[in-house]
């Protein structure tokens, strides 16, 4: 009896502890409400808390319908061939990454964080967090070349999600991901995202040596080798210091040429600039990648194409054209490309430079996985170039994300529906604690995402006030109506829109020099003149010119915009750091000891001073008059010459027209009772399409209203913008490389060029002064970062060839029948995606509720 | 006749062949649009531009370019704009849509716009004639995209009747889709049914005054049966033609128009692959757009000998 007792109690015990492991909960869809352990859910939040929380489902017939309204629809969402932001467009619903953000909150919490303030970066298609085995890796793989000193971030382990699968219940494993890379790279295919996975910081192993294997691949030598600088091997043909052999490149695309060809020039413009004489026998000799060996038998064949006065250049500028040739042999993709399967569900990725952290995890929240049996029957190939047309339908189309394509319609209609065989509907990790009520919500309301183009504002407006668009972005003439509604979210963007001023004497010379332009009635030169660019400067009240140009934008003051993250582990903002403010009091002359604190000081900036401009504008006049740029015949101390100023266009619109109409405008008014009053003029220029930037960096055209977009999270990148002669728009008459800047850094007084500093700020190691240093991430503090990009800001800003007008930004209504979870911008997880939407009504409320409003909604 | 057709139909497909080459060469000509400095990418989109065969000379690839279509009638695949895609495929998924709307269109326009004609010619210089006249100056001044705005505003935003887009799907002649077509079909026949009404009535004018119709009235037909038996056969002349010209039209969609209705038509089509540079896209809507037009030309001209017996093609004394 006594025995039997024992049975029955250990029976009761093991079954009692299985049901303590049970976790249905979670797991059960059918269950509606509920109640959960918070640590229970969360990954490795290390919550303690015993606080039980409400687990709301959504009813399981409820329709919630996002209703989604693009300009241009998707036409190939392929990950290893699509070009556009709108092809990427079905990404966030069909697909997902290793890791993902989701925001913090009290299932996901971040220590000195209040819940939604932050972010938590979770494992998606990776089961658990990457495994760092650069030291094993580097032992059993020396085809991966680590190099001898690491020993971390350059291999890791990456297990993967059991549960991830396709839309039609095919499994996911190692395999998949080494077909799909193998896929991506392949040298045949030439697919245009190969280059993500080894051109940039995320860079995998053997990736670059595999797609171009049994190529040749050019790099632009970017004038960077005289033939000084090399030497000839026993081809005659010239090498550089490493042993790659140079060559000229006729059809590579050059830096030189503003990221032309130079075959493309004399395609179009043939003997009116060049010597034709020999550029047939050059182009026979030319390969498929479009080079010809550097020899010296080739090189007096070639100078006289571009030795001639039309085409203003010599013989000595032949180094311009010269690329470096890199021999790719013929590898296979095993043992060559760093990705390969170590179990069913694990894969190992080797790198080919370090990345760990926030930078690694951020590289794998995106994916480069197709499913292989569709991709291969999308394959095909006409005269030796493959084109595939996997994911340009819906037959070929595969989801592995929450939502899968269910209807397409090109330039018309797409429509995803909720993928039941997401993992994340069921694995209890896609749940957020709701600020308002507490309780807890699965993440996806929607049970659906409809799409249609819609081409014209004016209609998708109609469409949002009638309830039949989610969202809405406030143009020009909505916002007098629109901005103060309950409904109007205002977002910002990181980058900061400048006027860009002409500075190239030679350019600006010789347009004076041309027998149409009268002299004696208009001058250019005076643009080029230190104290008039200083008065266009001050002339512009920044606020009035956001809000009558573009209302959803605001001002901008600085070279980097106020969105860039310079701390992405924080979410910390370049502009609201101490350096930042501070660069910007010193450029426009703030005295921040006439203030509280350096917040106010740089809060009072308005880069708007009409009494020093007028007072510029004066001394401009005296600069200029004795500079020979302007006369005053007659005496009166007014310009005989109109100063003229072209604004250049790349398409002709109403907005340039309010535009240029109101640079005039401002600047006419404060040149009011100076020697230029009704004397400068700015007008508009014709539409120059794409070549409008060739215009401005040539000094063919002086001011544009331009910007540059680059990482969010790298505001230090920027700056190679600005010193980098291929990419900065006023290289032809700014030399980064002979401006110096000298810094105190840790007590070391440091001198060198902007083009130094910049490099050495993104992570080269640069030799100040016989001493070397790299400022790079991880190789010095932040705080000295900041200051150097501080500093760099100011010496971009004073050479008034950018003048910071205003920061991007956008203003959209949302519908009545949804909210956002956050309201409060993120800059990393803006306001949470579709993930963190919630509906007000479904469907068929939705449609009594506007119905009850008489068909029209009130905003 | 047989040998004008032919005759004609050789000069035709010459025409077409010059018309081609010279598209050919010129598309290609256009510089190709810079690509970034320093983006890797653009080492792949100029191996691509390379392996396509795009800085081959232009004669070479004209040549490639013949030898695909009459060896395996291919047109080529996209390379910009759907990229990947068989561009006939694409353009025979687009070309419904606009053939339906404009066929709607020309459905409704061509009875309407006689009709209104021959009112206002039979009450040529009465309010009727002037209201009708004053109203076909109107429709015809105002560009078609503001009466698809303002038809847009009232009846699909204030009236609700209709939706503002056009349907998707390509159930092309169901209830639904006819329903959701009417107000672009609506935007689209305004000026058509102006310009047939102002044609009908210069004709029938004309012809209502001509000394045959006053014979014929002498004769003791009815001034119906004079109407209809001589004056509307003569007006035909003109009016037919221009009925064959806009059947031919329907094929070329509204760039405005599909635009503004969400029409996944071909309208666009043209323009969006020129300012891409989406080659194969570019030439095969040049080739269909051409044949249809020389076609066209000898179909209108063949039309004339049936509808007025008087006019004789090809014969020659």
């Amino acid at each position: 009896m006594k025995k039997l007792l024992a049975i029955f109690l250990a029976l009761l015990m093991v079954v009692s502890v299985f049901a303590a492991c049970d976790n249905t909960a979670n797991d059960d869809p059918e269950t509606t409400q509920g109640t959960v352990d918070e640590s229970g859910n969360a990954e490795g939040d290390g919550n303690e808390e015993e606080a039980e929380r409400e687990v709301v489902e959504f009813a399981p017939d409820a329709e919630y319908v996002y209703k989604d309204a693009v300009g241009v629809m998707a036409t190939n969402w392929n990950p290893h061939t699509y070009q556009t932001q709108d092809d990427d467009y079905p990404t966030e619903f069909i697909r997902a990454g290793f890791y993902s953000f989701i925001y913090n909150d009290e299932l996901n919490p971040v220590e000195g964080k209040d819940p939604y303030t932050g972010y938590v970066i979770i494992p998606e298609m990776a089961a658990s967090m990457p495994v760092d085995v650069t030291e094993e890796v580097k032992a059993e793989h020396p085809e991966f070349n680590i190099p001898e000193s690491a020993t971390s971030g350059y291999a890791y382990t990456i297990d993967l999600n059991p549960d991830a699968v396709w839309e039609d219940g095919t499994p996911i494993n190692a395999d998949s991901y080494v077909y799909s890379m193998k896929r991506l790279l392949d040298p045949e295919l030439k697919n245009y995202r190969a280059v993500d996975y080894y051109a940039q910081n995320f860079s995998i192993a053997g990736a670059e040596a595999y797609a171009n294997s049994g190529h040749t691949s050019y790099a632009d030598a970017a004038s960077a080798y005289t033939l000084a600088d090399l030497t000839k091997n026993e081809d005659g043909q010239y090498v550089n210091a490493d042993g790659k052999k140079m060559y000229i490149g006729l059809n590579v695309i050059l830096s030189h040429l503003g990221g032309d060809t130079l075959k493309g020039y004399v395609d179009s413009f043939g003997a009116a600039y060049f010597d034709m004489t020999n550029w047939e026998t050059l182009v026979d000799m030319m390969d498929a990648n479009g080079a010809i060996p550097l020899t010296d038998e080739n090189l007096a064949l070639f100078t006289p194409v571009i030795a001639t006065e039309a085409w203003d250049e010599t013989a000595d500028f032949a180094y311009n054209y010269f690329v470096v040739g890199t021999d790719n042999p013929v590898v296979e993709y095993e043992g060559t490309v760093g990705l390969y399967k170590s179990g069913d569900y694990q894969i190992t990725m080797v790198l080919s430079k370090s990345l760990a952290g926030f930078n690694l995890l951020y590289s794998l929240s995106s994916n480069w996985l197709v499913n292989e049996d569709l991709y291969e029957s999308c394959l095909s190939e006409n005269n030796g170039v493959w084109t595939s047309t996997y994911n340009t339908s819906v037959e070929t189309t595969l989801s592995y994300g929450p939502y899968k394509l269910t209807d397409y319609q090109a330039d018309k209609h797409m429509r995803f529906e909720r993928n039941e065989n997401w993992y994340g509907y069921t694995d209890g990790k896609h749940q957020y604690v709701d600020p308002v009520d507490g309780k807890i919500y699965p993440m996806y309301m929607s049970t659906a995402i409809d799409t249609q183009v819609v081409a014209e504002a004016s209609t998708q407006k109609l469409m949002f006030l009638k309830g039949e668009l989610m969202t809405y972005g406030l143009q020009a003439e909505d916002f007098e109506t629109y901005r103060s509604s309950d409904y109007c979210y205002a977002t910002p963007a990181e980058t900061t829109f400048f006027l860009i001023l002409n500075g190239h004497r030679e350019a600006i010379a010789q347009r004076e020099s041309a027998a149409d332009f009268d002299k004696t009635q208009y001058d250019l030169e005076t643009m080029t003149n230190l104290s008039f660019r200083k008065a266009l400067a001050v002339s512009y009240d920044r606020d009035l010119f956001a809000a009558t140009i573009s209302p959803a934008r605001s001002a901008g003051y600085g070279i980097v915009g106020s969105n860039y993250i310079y701390d992405p582990e924080t979410g910390a903002q370049y502009r609201d750091t101490d350096q930042a403010k501070q660069a910007l009091c010193d450029f426009y002359s703030v005295n921040v000891d006439d203030y509280d604190s350096l917040d106010e000081a740089a809060a009072s900036i308005t880069g708007y001073d009409p009494v020093a401009a007028k007072e510029l504008f004066t001394a401009a006049f005296n600069e200029a008059l004795e500079a020979g740029y302007i006369t005053d015949s007659d005496g009166d101390g007014i310009s005989d010459q109109t100063v003229r100023i072209e604004y250049c266009l790349s398409a002709d619109d109403d907005f340039q027209t309010k535009l240029v109409n109101y640079l005039n405008e401002k600047v006419n008014e404060a040149a009011e009772g100076t020697p230029f009053e009704g004397k400068i003029e700015i007008y508009k220029s014709a539409p120059y399409g794409n070549s409008w930037s060739d215009k401005i960096k040539t000094g063919l055209s002086d001011c544009v209203l331009a910007g540059w977009s680059g990482s969010a999270l790298d505001p230090f990148g920027l700056t190679d913008q600005y010193v980098n002669p291929a990419y900065a728009y006023d290289g032809a008459w700014f030399d980064a490389n002979s401006v110096e800047m000298t810094m105190t850094i840790d007590g070391t007084e440091i001198t060198g060029t902007l083009v130094q500093w910049s490099d050495a700020l993104n992570g080269a190691t640069v030799d100040f002064g016989g001493t070397e240093y790299n400022f790079g991430d991880g190789m010095t503090d932040v705080d000295t970062r900041l200051d150097i990009l501080a500093a760099l800001e100011v010496e971009f800003l004073k050479t008034y060839d950018y003048l910071p007008l205003i920061q991007d930004g956008e203003m959209s209504l949302l519908t009545q029948q949804a909210y956002y979870v956050v309201e409060e911008y993120n800059p990393i997880m803006g306001r949470g995606g579709i993930q963190y939407l919630k509906y007000n009504y479904n469907e068929d409320e939705w449609t009594d509720y506007i119905a009850e409003q008489g068909g029209e909604l009130k905003y | 006749m047989a040998k004008y057709i032919i005759q004609r139909t050789l000069l035709m497909l010459m025409t077409l062949f010059v018309i081609v080459l010279i598209c050919f060469v010129l598309i290609r000509m256009l510089p190709p649009a810079p690509l970034p400095v320093g983006d890797p990418h653009s080492d792949i989109i100029e191996a691509r531009r390379e392996a396509m065969g795009y800085n081959k000379p232009y004669l070479v690839q004209f040549g490639i370019y013949l030898r695909d279509i009459f060896t395996k009638f291919d047109f080529g695949v996209s390379d910009k704009l759907y990229f990947g895609q068989d561009v006939a495929q694409i353009f025979m998924e687009k070309l419904p849509a606009t053939i339906v709307v404009n066929l709607y269109s020309i459905i409704l326009s061509i009875p309407i716009g006689i009709g209104f004609g021959i009112i206002a010619a039979l009450k040529k210089n009465t309010w009727i004639d002037n209201v009708i006249s004053t109203a076909t100056m109107a429709l015809i001044s105002v560009p078609s995209f503001v009466y698809a705005f303002i038809i847009q505003y009232f009846l699909s935003y204030k009236l609700g009747w209709f939706p503002f887009l056009i349907k998707d799907g390509t159930d092309w002649f169901s209830w639904p889709m006819f329903w959701s077509m009417i107000p672009c079909v609506l935007s689209l026949s305004l000026g058509v049914i102006a310009g047939f009404t102002r044609t009908t009535r210069a004709e029938l004018t004309e012809v209502l005054t001509s000394e045959f119709m006053l014979l014929a009235r002498t004769k003791g037909l009815t001034k119906l049966q004079a109407t209809v038996r001589h004056a509307l056969r003569n007006c035909m002349v003109v009016i037919v033609p221009s009925i064959f010209g806009s059947f031919i039209g329907i094929l070329s969609g509204s760039v405005i128009i599909e635009k503004i209705f969400g029409v996944p038509g071909v309208g666009q089509l043209y323009i969006n692959a020129i300012n891409g540079q989406d080659y194969p896209m570019f030439m095969l809507d040049t080739i269909f757009y051409t044949t249809i037009g020389l076609a066209a030309n000898i179909v209108v001209d063949i039309s004339y000998g049936f509808i007025d017996p008087r006019i004789r093609m090809g014969s020659k004394k």
